[in-house]
Parts: C-alpha cells; structure tokens; sequence
C-alpha cells in the first residue's frame, strides 16, 4: 500500500516538525549561493531559529525571471565537482533556466518517483513503457530512475512513433505507461489504423498522464479507451521534474509530498496567502535538494488545496488539477510556451507585420498550435516562393526556440483583430 | 513591358468576390485570372486587366496587399498542339518559369502564355532570340 510506510503517514505535528529541520538545512546550503546570498532575510530567520513553518512568509519569493537572471551558476549551492546533473528550459531567446542535482539529489528525486508510482499502484511485477522525451526535458530521465528504483523493468521509448510504442507494447507486453495527454488520443488512432483494440491486446491496466493540464473528462475519455486506470501527475523543473505531487488509488486529488516540499497557496494579487479549499496560485519551496534549494518559487499554476483527509491514509495534503495559469504561459505538446517567445521571433522578421495570434486547437486528436501571422504590405511582391520559404523560415525559428512544431498561417493585412490594452494573443480552441 | 497583378488572399469565402467587386467599380476589365493556392489556406491572385497600376492602386487602398510583377506573354495558335509547339521553343531556349496560364484571343485564331520567369531581361532576350514573338503590353491589356 505504501512505498514508505511511516513517512507517508506521519502526523502532521511530525511532518511539520521534519519540515522545519528540513527547511533549516535548506536554508543553510541556499545561502552559499550568490543568489540566495545576497537576501538577508534568510539570515535573520536563521538567527532567530524555525518555530513554525509559517514563518517562511518572512522570505522573498523567487521567480522565474529571479532563475533567468541569475543563469547560469547564480543558484547553484554546491560545488562544481559535486553536480551530476543539470536539466534545463528550451529557449535561444534570452536565459533559459537550469536545475543542478548533485547524487543526493537525484536519489531523493528517484525515491519520491518510486513513491509516487507506488501510490498509483504500480509495482516491481510491472513492465513500464515511458512514452517521453529524453534528455533536458525532466519527464524522460525524472521517470526513468524512479522506475528502476521502483524495480519495474523499464522500457524508456522516449517519444513518437505510433507504430513502434504499439509494438513494443505488444512484444513485451507493456502494464503501464506514461505520456502527455493529448498524445493518447493519437496512439488510439493508430492502434485503430492497426485494426488493434488497447483493451483486447495489450496488457496495460495503468496510463499515467501529466505534464499538461487536463480535465476530469478527458481522464476518463483515456479510461475508456485504452480500457485502464489512468493516474494524474504533477511536477515542474524547478521542482525536479515529475514526482512532485502524485494521485493515488483514490484518484481524487494529487498528494504533495510536504516532506520533500513546502506548499503555500496565495492570492497572485496581494500575495497574501489563501486558506485551504480556495484557489489561488502554487508556490513551493525544495526542502531535501542540496545542489540548488529553491525558496518560495511562484509557479504561477492556479490550484488549490484539497481539505480533508485522504481515504488512503496518507498524511500528506493533496492539490487539486491545475485549473489554468496566473500568467499567459500555455502548455502544448507537454512543452511550456509563453506567447512572448513567439512574439520575439516575428518581431525581428522584417517580412511580418505587427499583429500575430496564437490558436491552439485540436486537429484530428492531435493539439496543435497554429500561429497567425500577417504578411507585410511593402514587402509582397506576388511571389509564391518567397511566401513559402517565409512560412517555413518561420516554422524552424518557432520550433527550435519552443521545441513544438507550429502551423504557421499567413493572413492578410488587417485580418487580424488588433490588440487593446492587454492583448489576448492566445485563442485556445483545444477538445478539453 | 507587360503587368500581371498579383494579390495575396486567405483561402476564405468570399475574398475573390471582394477583388472583382473593386475591379467592376473602377471600370477595369479582368482578361486573364489564374489562382496559385497553396495547401495552407493562402495562395495568390494573378490577373491580367486593362489597366494594371489602377487595379493595383485600388486594391491596396483597400487594405489587401497586391504587387504589379512583371511577366513575359507569348503567343500561340489556338488549335492540338499549340502549346506543346510553344512549350518546346521555350525549353529550347533554356527558359524555366515558375508559373503560367494561358487565354483565348479569338476562337480558332490565337491564344496568349502569360509567364512568370525569376529574370525578365535575360528570358526576353533568350525568348527573342529562339524566334519567339514576345506580346506587348497594350495589346495583352486590351481597350
């Protein structure tokens, strides 16, 4: 029933007490940062000592921008020597952010995965496709070592190609596996275009799907169609990567493992925090990393706190889906985009207009992000070719800064709503 | 030296309607029309009208985007195989085009090819230079 049995189930006057202790550590290895270094509220909630795990509020938040700043070695708590690993954002367009694991870190990271898989219900007996990319994107590696600690035995695909996840699926006869949402609805078609039924010949009973929010509905669209329990995971790269917050057999919210993290939810206005039940933006704070602890980090996902307890008996307070964002990020393809990637490309191609706007939409199962671009006046000359090169041009340049291949739709001047004050740039149409 | 007018358009109902509507109010007589669509919901309107600069003035004003682009007319008979002789003149002249459509000038008689070639100058001279008549452009506008 539990991967550790008193952590998982620990009091919650013990958890708080093992936070505090956690927390303290924390903090101590953060201030060798140059980052962290540099804020003396750390120091004085040191000096005075933890009394109560409230008393985080005294710290400032981190932020995005904080880590793109910062980049590369500005967070980085540990000696050079003694990092493993890092992960990284997409992006060529000023700094990504970075994520430093020494050995430790990786262990803990593996342990909460193998924790949170087990909560699920899978086991060592099981055969674990992880249908993901590798490589800097969390969700490939993140999922890999936790299902070797876990002892399943492991088949890492890695994305794509229909045909072969089939076939492994069917060669090795596949219980579980894990992929982005709306990458299923494609795998069926192909099973279908295979004249093969999930249900009848593969041996799956368990999809885990995260990576992108989705809708109780969609979850249970999945269900039925490849005949299994399908289980919600959340995670984020400052945070590791998946493994963060896991639904167990209950399936009724995500349990956030508060003795590897510290949960707040505010209100993104007054940053005031909120009380449990109400929704208001995630912050997290890394309470068991050493290479590079993370205070207060602003997630900007909007949630909430499940109250209550869980039936299964664990301790630890579970968070609701992510219901949307506090600010214009969108999530495609399992990829994180903000709009103003997309805008920093168009703006520097002469050929474009001011305008743009981002569709996102379901196309044949598949999401798909379609970018309206306007051609500019002076610079049409009548000459299809030189459309056409400018379309894919603008393709590579979007997908190389994204990592998602765009359609890229060239529209007339002035066709394109102009934008008032806070410009909706992104229309999302997708099935949800 | 001889204008086609090209229009870039969305591939959406009623966007033509849009350009013979301007064109029927300016008094300008369409000769020739040909669409270039692409698979991607764009293409472009090449026309050939009586006169090229007003269409074109009309069009912009109009918020659309169109370009005069110069092309090269050809003649033909209007009878089998006119065009295959036509086309193997061209070829033999070494000229490649990268898009073309033809008109009837009178039934039975003669018919336009209406070409668009990368370099104007150096395909007039190699047409030319292959025997080739080369149309004007106030006979291709027509009155």
């Amino acid at each position: 029933m539990y991967w550790e049995q008193s952590l998982e189930t620990l009091d919650r006057s013990s958890l708080e007490k093992l936070q505090i202790e956690r927390l303290t550590n924390s903090l101590q290895l953060a201030v060798r940062s140059s980052h962290y270094g540099r804020c003396p509220a750390i120091g004085r909630l040191l000096d005075s000592g933890i009394k109560s795990i409230e008393q985080i509020r005294d710290l400032p938040f981190t932020t995005k921008d904080d880590l793109r700043r910062d980049f590369p070695w500005g967070f980085l708590a540990a000696d050079k020597k003694d990092v493993v690993r890092l992960h990284s954002s997409s992006g060529t367009t000023g700094n990504p952010t970075v994520v430093y694991h020494n050995r430790h870190d990786l262990d803990s990271w593996a342990n909460l995965m193998a924790r949170s898989l087990y909560a699920a219900g899978v086991r060592e007996t099981d055969v674990f496709q992880n249908i993901c990319g590798y490589g800097l994107f969390t969700g490939g590696l993140g999922f890999q070592y936790g299902i070797e600690k876990l002892g399943c035995l492991s088949i890492p695909a890695g994305a794509g190609n229909s045909p072969r996840q089939i076939k492994l699926m069917r060669d090795f006869g596949t219980t579980v596996a894990h992929a982005i949402p709306s990458y299923l609805g494609r795998l069926f078609d192909v099973f279908k275009e295979e004249d093969l039924d999930p249900r009848e010949d593969t041996r799956l009973h368990t999809l885990v799907i995260g990576a992108e929010p989705h809708t109780e509905e969609h979850r249970r669209r999945i269900e039925e169609m490849f005949g299994v329990r399908a289980f919600n995971s959340f995670g984020l790269s400052e945070m590791n990567g998946p493994g963060v917050a896991f639904e167990c057999i209950e399936q009724n919210g995500l349990h956030v493992w508060e003795d590897a993290f510290v949960v707040e939810i505010i209100d993104p206005d007054t940053l005031e925090p909120v009380p449990d039940g109400e929704i208001g933006e995630l912050v997290m704070t890394t309470l068991d990393r050493q290479a590079m602890p993370v205070i207060r980090f602003r997630t900007r996902d909007l949630t909430r706190i499940l109250p209550g307890p869980c039936p299964c008996g664990r301790t630890h307070r579970r968070l609701d889906r992510i219901s949307g964002r506090s600010d214009d990020m969108f999530i495609i393809k399992g990829c994180n985009v903000f709009p103003m990637q997309v805008e920093g490309i168009l703006m520097k191609l002469p050929e474009v207009g001011d305008d743009y706007r981002i569709i996102l939409q379901t196309i044949e199962d598949q999401d798909e992000m379609i970018v309206e671009v306007e051609v500019k006046k002076d610079w049409f000359r009548g000459d299809l070719t030189l459309l056409d090169r400018l379309q894919k041009h603008i393709t590579h340049l979007i997908r190389d800064e994204v990592l998602v291949r765009p359609l890229i739709r060239l529209v007339e001047p002035g066709s394109i709503p102009k934008a008032e004050g806070k410009a909706v740039r992104v229309l999302d149409q997708r099935r949800k | 030296m001889t204008y086609q007018v090209s229009v870039f358009l969305e591939n959406r109902l009623g966007r033509l309607e849009k350009v013979t509507a301007l064109l029927r109010e300016a008094q300008i007589n369409i000769r020739s029309i040909h669409l270039n669509h692409t698979a991607n919901d764009w293409g472009i309107l090449n026309l050939v009208v009586s006169r090229p600069e007003l269409a074109c003035e009309k069009l912009n004003a109009s918020g659309m985007s169109a370009a005069l682009r110069e092309i090269v007319v050809l003649t033909m008979d209007d009878k089998p195989g006119g065009l295959d002789v036509l086309l193997k003149a061209i070829a033999g002249a070494g000229v490649s085009f990268t898009n073309a459509y033809g008109r009837i000038v009178n039934e039975g008689g003669s018919a336009f090819f209406m070409v668009d070639v990368q370099d104007i100058p150096e395909a007039r001279s190699r047409l030319a230079g292959a025997g080739l008549e080369i149309i004007e452009d106030a006979q291709v506008y027509g009155s």
